[in-house]
Protein backbone atom coordinates (compact mmCIF):
# COMPACT_ATOMS: atom_id res chain seq x y z
CA UNK A 1 0.00 0.00 0.00
CA UNK A 2 1.24 3.42 -0.93
CA UNK A 3 1.89 6.12 1.37
CA UNK A 4 -1.06 7.93 -0.57
CA UNK A 5 -3.52 5.42 -0.28
CA UNK A 6 -2.93 4.72 3.62
CA UNK A 7 -3.78 8.61 4.49
CA UNK A 8 -6.26 8.67 2.17
CA UNK A 9 -7.47 5.55 3.60
CA UNK A 10 -7.78 7.44 6.92
CA UNK A 11 -8.87 10.42 5.62
CA UNK A 12 -12.01 8.12 3.92
CA UNK A 13 -12.83 6.41 7.20
CA UNK A 14 -13.46 10.09 8.78
CA UNK A 15 -15.65 10.97 5.84
CA UNK A 16 -17.70 8.01 5.61
CA UNK A 17 -20.16 9.14 8.43
CA UNK A 18 -20.28 12.42 6.68
CA UNK A 19 -21.97 11.66 3.77
CA UNK A 20 -20.25 9.01 1.69
CA UNK A 21 -21.17 5.82 1.90
CA UNK A 22 -19.14 2.41 2.15
CA UNK A 23 -19.46 1.89 -1.72
CA UNK A 24 -18.41 4.79 -2.27
CA UNK A 25 -14.58 5.18 -4.04
CA UNK A 26 -12.39 6.63 -1.94
CA UNK A 27 -11.69 9.73 -3.19
CA UNK A 28 -8.57 10.68 -5.04
CA UNK A 29 -6.63 13.16 -3.43
CA UNK A 30 -2.79 14.42 -2.37
CA UNK A 31 -1.39 13.59 1.10
CA UNK A 32 -1.42 17.23 1.75
CA UNK A 33 -5.17 17.44 1.15
CA UNK A 34 -6.23 13.92 2.84
CA UNK A 35 -4.30 15.07 5.61
CA UNK A 36 -6.62 18.71 5.35
CA UNK A 37 -9.86 16.52 5.39
CA UNK A 38 -8.85 14.38 8.37
CA UNK A 39 -8.26 17.16 10.59
CA UNK A 40 -11.50 19.14 9.52
CA UNK A 41 -13.28 15.78 10.15
CA UNK A 42 -12.52 15.67 13.64
CA UNK A 43 -12.58 19.30 14.24
CA UNK A 44 -16.18 19.45 12.77
CA UNK A 45 -17.62 16.80 15.37
CA UNK A 46 -15.53 18.75 17.84
CA UNK A 47 -17.65 21.94 17.19
CA UNK A 48 -20.72 20.06 17.16
CA UNK A 49 -20.09 19.18 20.76
CA UNK A 50 -19.56 22.77 21.75
CA UNK A 51 -22.60 23.88 20.15
CA UNK A 52 -24.12 20.86 21.90
CA UNK A 53 -22.71 22.03 25.50
CA UNK A 54 -24.11 25.09 24.75
CA UNK A 55 -27.69 24.45 24.24
CA UNK A 56 -28.30 21.25 26.29
CA UNK A 57 -28.66 21.62 29.93
CA UNK A 58 -28.83 18.11 31.02
CA UNK A 59 -25.82 17.19 33.02
CA UNK A 60 -25.46 13.58 31.01
CA UNK A 61 -25.25 14.92 27.50
CA UNK A 62 -22.61 17.88 28.56
CA UNK A 63 -20.88 14.78 29.75
CA UNK A 64 -21.27 13.26 26.62
CA UNK A 65 -20.33 16.40 24.57
CA UNK A 66 -17.24 16.65 26.44
CA UNK A 67 -15.97 13.66 26.14
CA UNK A 68 -16.39 13.89 22.56
CA UNK A 69 -14.55 16.55 22.38
CA UNK A 70 -11.64 15.01 24.24
CA UNK A 71 -11.75 12.06 22.60
CA UNK A 72 -12.11 13.13 19.23
CA UNK A 73 -9.26 15.64 19.54
CA UNK A 74 -7.07 12.75 20.89
CA UNK A 75 -7.91 11.17 17.73
CA UNK A 76 -7.16 14.30 15.64
CA UNK A 77 -3.96 14.31 17.42
CA UNK A 78 -2.97 10.66 16.13
CA UNK A 79 -3.85 11.61 12.44
CA UNK A 80 -1.47 14.51 13.12
CA UNK A 81 1.00 12.73 14.22
CA UNK A 82 0.64 10.59 11.73
CA UNK A 83 0.48 13.43 8.64
CA UNK A 84 3.50 14.90 10.82
CA UNK A 85 5.36 11.53 10.23
CA UNK A 86 4.25 10.96 6.94
CA UNK A 87 5.56 14.74 5.77
CA UNK A 88 2.39 16.17 4.90
CA UNK A 89 1.22 19.25 5.20
CA UNK A 90 -2.80 19.99 5.42
CA UNK A 91 -4.11 21.43 2.68
CA UNK A 92 -7.62 22.90 1.65
CA UNK A 93 -9.21 21.12 -0.83
CA UNK A 94 -12.32 20.32 -2.15
CA UNK A 95 -13.40 17.73 -0.02
CA UNK A 96 -12.49 19.64 2.73
CA UNK A 97 -15.00 22.31 2.07
CA UNK A 98 -17.75 19.69 1.09
CA UNK A 99 -17.17 18.66 4.71
CA UNK A 100 -17.72 22.10 5.89
CA UNK A 101 -20.80 22.73 4.20
CA UNK A 102 -22.12 19.43 5.11
CA UNK A 103 -21.65 20.49 8.79
CA UNK A 104 -23.16 23.56 8.46
CA UNK A 105 -26.01 21.95 7.21
CA UNK A 106 -26.36 19.22 10.44
CA UNK A 107 -25.46 22.67 12.35
CA UNK A 108 -28.40 24.61 10.56
CA UNK A 109 -30.49 21.30 11.06
CA UNK A 110 -29.97 21.65 15.10
CA UNK A 111 -30.09 25.05 15.66
CA UNK A 112 -34.00 24.94 14.23
CA UNK A 113 -34.52 22.37 16.69
CA UNK A 114 -37.03 24.17 19.73
CA UNK A 115 -37.16 22.95 23.48
CA UNK A 116 -34.05 21.34 25.42
CA UNK A 117 -34.87 17.90 25.35
CA UNK A 118 -36.26 18.00 21.37
CA UNK A 119 -32.53 19.13 21.12
CA UNK A 120 -30.78 16.69 23.33
CA UNK A 121 -32.39 13.91 21.48
CA UNK A 122 -31.64 15.18 17.79
CA UNK A 123 -27.44 15.81 18.67
CA UNK A 124 -27.49 12.18 20.70
CA UNK A 125 -29.46 10.54 17.53
CA UNK A 126 -27.34 12.46 15.37
CA UNK A 127 -24.61 10.86 17.47
CA UNK A 128 -25.62 7.44 17.40
CA UNK A 129 -25.68 7.63 13.74
CA UNK A 130 -22.60 8.91 13.36
CA UNK A 131 -20.75 6.40 15.25
CA UNK A 132 -22.22 3.71 13.55
CA UNK A 133 -21.28 4.49 10.00
CA UNK A 134 -17.92 4.84 11.41
CA UNK A 135 -18.17 1.44 13.02
CA UNK A 136 -19.52 0.14 9.75
CA UNK A 137 -16.86 1.41 7.93
CA UNK A 138 -14.19 0.52 10.48
CA UNK A 139 -15.20 -3.21 10.73
CA UNK A 140 -16.63 -3.25 7.01
CA UNK A 141 -13.94 -1.73 5.17
CA UNK A 142 -11.13 0.09 6.78
CA UNK A 143 -9.66 -2.64 9.09
CA UNK A 144 -9.74 -5.75 6.70
CA UNK A 145 -8.14 -3.80 3.90
CA UNK A 146 -5.59 -2.06 5.52
CA UNK A 147 -2.28 -3.89 4.99
CA UNK A 148 0.03 -1.24 6.60
CA UNK A 149 0.78 -2.47 9.94
CA UNK A 150 1.01 1.26 11.46
CA UNK A 151 -1.78 2.00 9.77
CA UNK A 152 -4.41 -1.07 10.85
CA UNK A 153 -3.05 -0.84 14.10
CA UNK A 154 -4.32 2.72 14.70
CA UNK A 155 -7.63 1.85 12.76
CA UNK A 156 -8.20 -0.85 15.25
CA UNK A 157 -7.10 1.64 18.53
CA UNK A 158 -9.94 3.88 17.03
CA UNK A 159 -12.25 1.03 16.78
CA UNK A 160 -13.34 0.65 20.84
CA UNK A 161 -12.95 4.77 21.17
CA UNK A 162 -16.40 4.46 18.35
CA UNK A 163 -17.52 1.61 19.64
CA UNK A 164 -17.35 3.29 23.12
CA UNK A 165 -19.12 6.10 22.25
CA UNK A 166 -21.54 4.40 20.36
CA UNK A 167 -22.25 2.69 23.14
CA UNK A 168 -22.42 5.52 25.44
CA UNK A 169 -24.54 7.30 22.88
CA UNK A 170 -27.95 4.30 22.92
CA UNK A 171 -27.68 4.40 26.71
CA UNK A 172 -28.30 8.10 27.13
CA UNK A 173 -30.69 8.30 24.07
CA UNK A 174 -32.16 5.58 25.92
CA UNK A 175 -32.80 7.87 28.88
CA UNK A 176 -33.48 10.71 27.11
CA UNK A 177 -37.31 8.77 26.16
CA UNK A 178 -39.26 9.39 23.02
CA UNK B 1 3.36 10.93 34.85
CA UNK B 2 1.90 8.57 37.43
CA UNK B 3 -0.47 9.66 40.14
CA UNK B 4 -0.25 8.33 43.40
CA UNK B 5 -3.22 8.25 45.14
CA UNK B 6 -4.52 7.27 48.52
CA UNK B 7 -8.03 6.97 49.95
CA UNK B 8 -9.32 6.90 53.70
CA UNK B 9 -12.18 5.04 55.33
CA UNK B 10 -15.09 3.46 53.49
CA UNK B 11 -16.92 0.60 54.80
CA UNK B 12 -16.53 -2.03 51.73
CA UNK B 13 -13.26 -1.48 49.60
CA UNK B 14 -11.18 1.29 50.92
CA UNK B 15 -8.34 2.83 49.83
CA UNK B 16 -6.01 3.99 53.10
CA UNK B 17 -3.89 6.38 53.95
CA UNK B 18 -2.28 3.70 56.23
CA UNK B 19 1.61 3.21 55.36
CA UNK B 20 1.36 -0.13 53.16
CA UNK B 21 1.66 -3.45 54.71
CA UNK B 22 5.22 -4.77 55.00
CA UNK B 23 5.25 -6.79 51.62
CA UNK B 24 2.60 -5.61 49.33
CA UNK B 25 1.73 -6.86 46.31
CA UNK B 26 1.14 -5.21 43.25
CA UNK B 27 -1.41 -5.77 40.79
CA UNK B 28 -1.48 -4.18 37.41
CA UNK B 29 -4.94 -3.79 35.54
CA UNK B 30 -4.19 -2.74 32.07
CA UNK B 31 -7.14 -0.09 30.57
CA UNK B 32 -6.77 -0.94 26.67
CA UNK B 33 -9.57 -1.24 23.81
CA UNK B 34 -12.25 1.04 26.58
CA UNK B 35 -12.26 -1.73 28.93
CA UNK B 36 -10.90 -2.75 31.92
CA UNK B 37 -8.53 -5.60 31.72
CA UNK B 38 -9.01 -7.49 33.97
CA UNK B 39 -12.48 -6.65 34.77
CA UNK B 40 -12.57 -8.26 38.39
CA UNK B 41 -9.41 -8.34 40.61
CA UNK B 42 -9.09 -9.77 43.81
CA UNK B 43 -6.28 -8.60 45.88
CA UNK B 44 -4.90 -8.67 49.76
CA UNK B 45 -5.48 -5.68 52.14
CA UNK B 46 -2.37 -3.43 51.23
CA UNK B 47 -1.87 -4.60 47.87
CA UNK B 48 -1.41 -1.96 45.25
CA UNK B 49 -3.63 -1.32 42.33
CA UNK B 50 -2.38 0.06 39.30
CA UNK B 51 -4.37 1.20 36.38
CA UNK B 52 -2.30 1.86 33.31
CA UNK B 53 -3.94 3.72 30.16
CA UNK B 54 -2.63 1.92 27.25
CA UNK B 55 -5.90 3.74 25.03
CA UNK B 56 -5.41 6.91 22.87
CA UNK B 57 -8.36 8.40 24.95
CA UNK B 58 -8.22 9.66 28.88
CA UNK B 59 -10.06 7.40 31.52
CA UNK B 60 -10.64 7.18 34.77
CA UNK B 61 -11.51 4.60 37.54
CA UNK B 62 -14.01 5.72 39.58
CA UNK B 63 -16.21 3.87 42.41
CA UNK B 64 -19.95 3.27 41.51
CA UNK B 65 -20.47 1.58 44.73
CA UNK B 66 -21.27 3.07 48.79
CA UNK B 67 -17.34 4.03 49.20
CA UNK B 68 -16.59 6.94 46.59
CA UNK B 69 -12.97 6.95 45.15
CA UNK B 70 -11.57 7.90 42.23
CA UNK B 71 -8.15 8.43 40.35
CA UNK B 72 -9.18 11.03 38.56
CA UNK B 73 -8.27 11.20 35.09
CA UNK B 74 -5.89 9.22 33.72
CA UNK B 75 -4.03 10.45 30.26
CA UNK B 76 -3.17 8.61 27.59
CA UNK B 77 -0.28 6.17 28.53
CA UNK B 78 -0.38 7.35 31.84
CA UNK B 79 -1.08 5.43 35.09
CA UNK B 80 -2.66 6.19 38.39
CA UNK B 81 -3.02 3.69 41.77
CA UNK B 82 -4.09 2.97 44.67
CA UNK B 83 -3.58 0.93 48.11
CA UNK B 84 -6.07 -1.21 49.06
CA UNK B 85 -7.30 -2.19 52.88
CA UNK B 86 -9.83 -3.57 54.17
CA UNK B 87 -12.39 -6.06 52.67
CA UNK B 88 -15.10 -6.37 50.43
CA UNK B 89 -16.59 -5.04 46.98
CA UNK B 90 -16.25 -2.47 44.88
CA UNK B 91 -17.89 -2.09 41.55
CA UNK B 92 -16.24 1.51 39.21
CA UNK B 93 -16.51 2.25 36.09
CA UNK B 94 -15.16 4.84 33.78
CA UNK B 95 -16.63 8.45 34.68
CA UNK B 96 -16.08 9.49 31.30
CA UNK B 97 -17.53 5.81 29.29
CA UNK B 98 -19.82 4.76 31.00
CA UNK B 99 -19.90 1.29 29.09
CA UNK B 100 -16.35 0.89 30.84
CA UNK B 101 -16.71 -1.46 34.08
CA UNK B 102 -14.81 -3.01 36.83
CA UNK B 103 -14.59 -4.35 40.08
CA UNK B 104 -12.07 -4.76 42.50
CA UNK B 105 -12.62 -7.28 45.29
CA UNK B 106 -10.53 -7.09 48.32
CA UNK B 107 -10.21 -10.78 50.58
Amino acid sequence: MTRSSIVSLLAFSLILPLGLSAQTAAPDLTDPEVAHVAVTANSIDIDLAHYAESRTRNTDVRQFAATMITDHSAVNAQAVALATRLGVTPADNGVSRSLVADAATARTSLEHVRGRQAFDRAYIDREIAYHQAVLDALDGLLIPTTDNADLKALLQQVRPVVAAHLGHARMLRTRLGA
Amino acid sequence: MTLRLAFCAGLLLTMSCRPASPAPRRYVVEIKQMAFVPAVLTVGPGDTVVWINRDLVPHTATATGATPWDTGPIAAGDSSQVVVSLGGRSPYACALHSTMQGQVIVR
